[in-house]
């Protein structure tokens, strides 16, 4: 089950190489993310119905977190490649870009799904070894349009995430040192059940100086603040459909990579060594992101500051822990990978119609693009964490907690940052939505693909505010056990 | 058994050796100097690797081994090398940071590393010897990538972290499992290589490899 989950993107990938026309790789990537998704899904009904699968020799292995992770990515890939038709085939017809560099694109768009996928499924520490693939697949597609600022970007990406990388490594060896004090010299003591099982037992001296060591690492990945400073650069200068994959999904990857670590830190060190680490860099995110959305003259940069708002509300639901806390920062990662690709994917026929990314050449989009610019509305609303949208309730419960669980500082501080971010983040959208249009700029919409993507995350979107289904609470309680 | 394999003197020489590399490359102004002790270093890590895998009598530790020797002091380096030639960049390094206070920080580092691991718990005296080198190499390796301008040397700096962890992971449980091992190694292999691709875009797009140039995104 697992492994064809994870051949698909990449016998996908390949055949995206072999193709000969637009029409064909088009064609292909299609139908191999469907493919994914069906497969996704099923797992994730699999892991609901039955529990934890583990195969290939222990290698891979899905419990209810895996499945959650898989979840979110199979969805947003999906969405992600659909965009990718309407938006790759307007820079193809605008000549931006050529066959042979789109081929490239699709290619390396579903090996960086697959990338993705496997640090969900991966058992034992090697997960490691997924999130790295993930930094090396996705800087290639980020210095895709090979201009200065692109290669710039990739560099600072590879470089930094590369650094951070090493760190979680060293994390990692400490816990396996830790694990194999217990366990004693054999495979087994790097899996996830395994270590579990043990890991109250565990060093606390050496535990805390590996999750140091992994929320510095991960952390970079995840942009946590202050190890952000790649994420800006990134995130606008790749194609928007890989900006929604990396704001969406990459970071949740990351984040799963704390939690996972989190889980077994803290059974030996106890909770408050853990809590008290995640919730400095979850307000020092926040806090960082503030200055930043409110300043920001480049409309793909303030969606990038707000993920690491984001990623530091996820950080403090965790940090604030309780079975609410962790039950919010869960459902705030799936909440907020649905809202931000929609961002960027409004984001994305603003930038192919406009031609530039600063918020002051840009107006009066709700005028020439009527379905873009209130979709703009809607997820700027959602982003922002207003009612009646999903990230409304997440965060919600994620504040409810720390004032339960006696963060009061920490709480009123949350609470403020947030009103600031709103403030900031909606003056800068509403030049962009609100106006006359700009001169030269021809009313209409990009492609019915876009709008076809965006309408799926829509959905999600809306419904999670009004409604969230009997079973998906259930999941969500059953990845909050495994966490706790 | 800890501390019969790293009590042998052949093995704090190698270590000291080892320290004594990084230092070489912390001490040289001219990029083939740096890329020869990379090489080195690499040389007498696998020798580490080899000394553990014959009293250890474990099969996995040899391929690791090989590895480490075949890949990490000779392919990496000679890509390395050729990266230089292709690029045709100028032999000397710039620096941030000048020779002489190179050094110095860098002993204070290799200091502060000993104290560090010291006042954690570690098996034996020995083996708290071989962590807190390889701890010095993991801080080194960083200073040496925001010390230095250019991007052949960040590179060379990401290589010498690599190896302090490496230097770690031996020391102190004798390698991952092998599964783990050669994923990690794969991995790096592949980073050398998109970094690699990275530095001839930026001498394609900038005409030079000086890092301190990409500085055009902020805010």
């Amino acid at each position: 089950m697992i492994e064809y989950l994870l051949l698909s993107p990449i016998i996908t990938g390949i055949l995206c190489y072999f193709t000969r026309s637009r029409k064909q790789v088009e064609t292909i990537s299609i139908l191999g993310s469907t493919i994914t998704l069906i497969l996704g899904l099923t797992l994730v009904l699999d892991v609901y119905r039955n529990g934890i699968i583990v195969t290939w020799q222990n290698a891979l292995f899905a419990d209810a977190f895996s499945a959650y992770i898989v979840l979110i990515v199979s969805i947003i890939s999906f969405v992600s490649s659909i965009y990718s038709i309407g938006y790759m085939g307007y820079e193809i017809d605008h000549n931006v870009i050529d066959l042979k560099r789109l081929k490239m694109y699709y290619v390396l768009f579903h090996f960086f799904v697959f990338t993705m996928l496997l640090v969900g499924v991966t058992n034992n520490l090697g997960l490691w070894i997924a999130i790295e693939m993930t930094t090396l697949v996705s800087a290639l597609l980020i210095i895709f349009y090979s201009n200065k600022a692109s290669v710039e970007a990739a560099w600072k990406y590879v470089i930094i995430s590369t650094v951070g990388i090493t760190f979680a490594l060293f994390g990692t060896i400490l816990t396996y040192y830790a694990a194999v004090k217990i366990l004693g010299e054999t495979g087994n003591a790097l899996n996830w059940t395994s270590l579990i099982a043990v890991a109250g037992q565990f060093d606390p001296m050496i535990m805390k100086l590996a999750f140091i060591f992994i929320l510095i690492g991960y952390g970079t990945k995840a942009g946590l603040a202050p190890m952000h400073t790649w994420l800006p650069d990134a995130y606008s200068e790749s194609p928007t459909p890989v900006g929604a994959l990396l704001s969406g999904t990459l970071v949740n990857c990351a984040m799963y990579g704390i939690i996972r670590f989190y889980s077994i830190a803290t059974k030996s060190t106890g909770t408050e060594f853990t809590s008290n680490l995640l919730i400095i860099f979850g307000l020092l995110s926040l806090g960082i992101a503030v200055p930043f959305i409110i300043l920001q003259e480049d409309y793909k940069r303030l969606l990038a500051y707000s993920s690491v708002e984001h990623m530091g509300i996820i950080a403090l639901g965790i940090g604030f822990g309780g079975v609410y806390g962790i039950f919010g920062a869960i459902l705030h990662m799936f909440n907020h990978a649905m809202t931000k690709s929609l961002m960027f994917f409004s984001a994305g026929n603003v930038l192919l119609k406009h031609g530039t990314k600063e918020i002051e050449k840009v107006s009066g989009i709700v005028k020439t693009m009527p379905v873009t610019g209130a979709i703009l509305l809607i997820g700027g609303l959602a982003i922002t964490g207003s009612p009646p949208f999903g990230i409304f309730i997440s965060e919600f419960t994620i504040l409810s907690a720390g004032f339960f669980q006696g963060h009061i500082i920490a709480s009123v501080l949350f609470l403020l940052f947030i009103i600031m971010i709103f403030a900031g983040f909606f003056y800068n959208l509403s030049k962009m939505t609100f106006g006359n249009p700009k001169p030269g700029v021809t009313p209409g919409e990009v492609s019915r693909w876009t709008l076809g993507a965006m309408m799926i995350l829509v959905v999600f979107v809306i419904v999670l505010g009004v409604y969230i289904p009997q079973d998906f609470i259930q999941m969500i309680h059953n990845v909050v056990k495994v966490v706790m | 058994m800890a501390e019969i394999v790293f009590g042998s003197n052949t093995m704090q020489l190698l270590i000291a050796l080892i320290l004594v590399s990084t230092f070489m490359i912390l001490g040289s102004t001219r990029l083939y100097s740096c890329v020869r002790a990379f090489g080195i270093q690499s040389f007498l890590l696998a020798c580490v690797a080899g000394i553990v895998a014959y009293s250890t009598g474990k099969n996995d530790i040899y391929i690791i081994a090989v590895l480490t020797l075949l890949f990490k002091s000779i392919v990496i380096p000679y890509f390395l090398i050729y990266i230089i030639r292709e690029i045709k960049v100028k032999k000397e390094i710039d620096l941030y940071v000048k020779i002489s206070p190179s050094l110095i920080i860098g002993g204070g580092l290799v200091v502060i590393s000993y104290y560090l691991i010291r006042s954690i718990n570690v098996i034996s005296e020995l083996s708290s010897f071989a962590l807190s080198a390889s701890m010095s190499l993991v801080s080194i390796g960083l200073f040496i990538m925001i010390s230095r301008k250019k991007a052949i040397m960040q590179m060379i700096g990401i290589l010498i972290m690599e190896n302090g962890l490496f230097l770690g992971a031996i020391s102190l449980t004798y390698g991952m499992p092998l599964l783990v091992e050669l994923g990690i190694f794969f991995d790096v292999l592949i980073a050398v290589l998109i970094m690699g691709i990275l530095i001839f875009r930026i001498n394609r797009t900038f005409e030079s490899v000086d890092t301190s140039i990409l500085k055009n995104l902020i805010g």
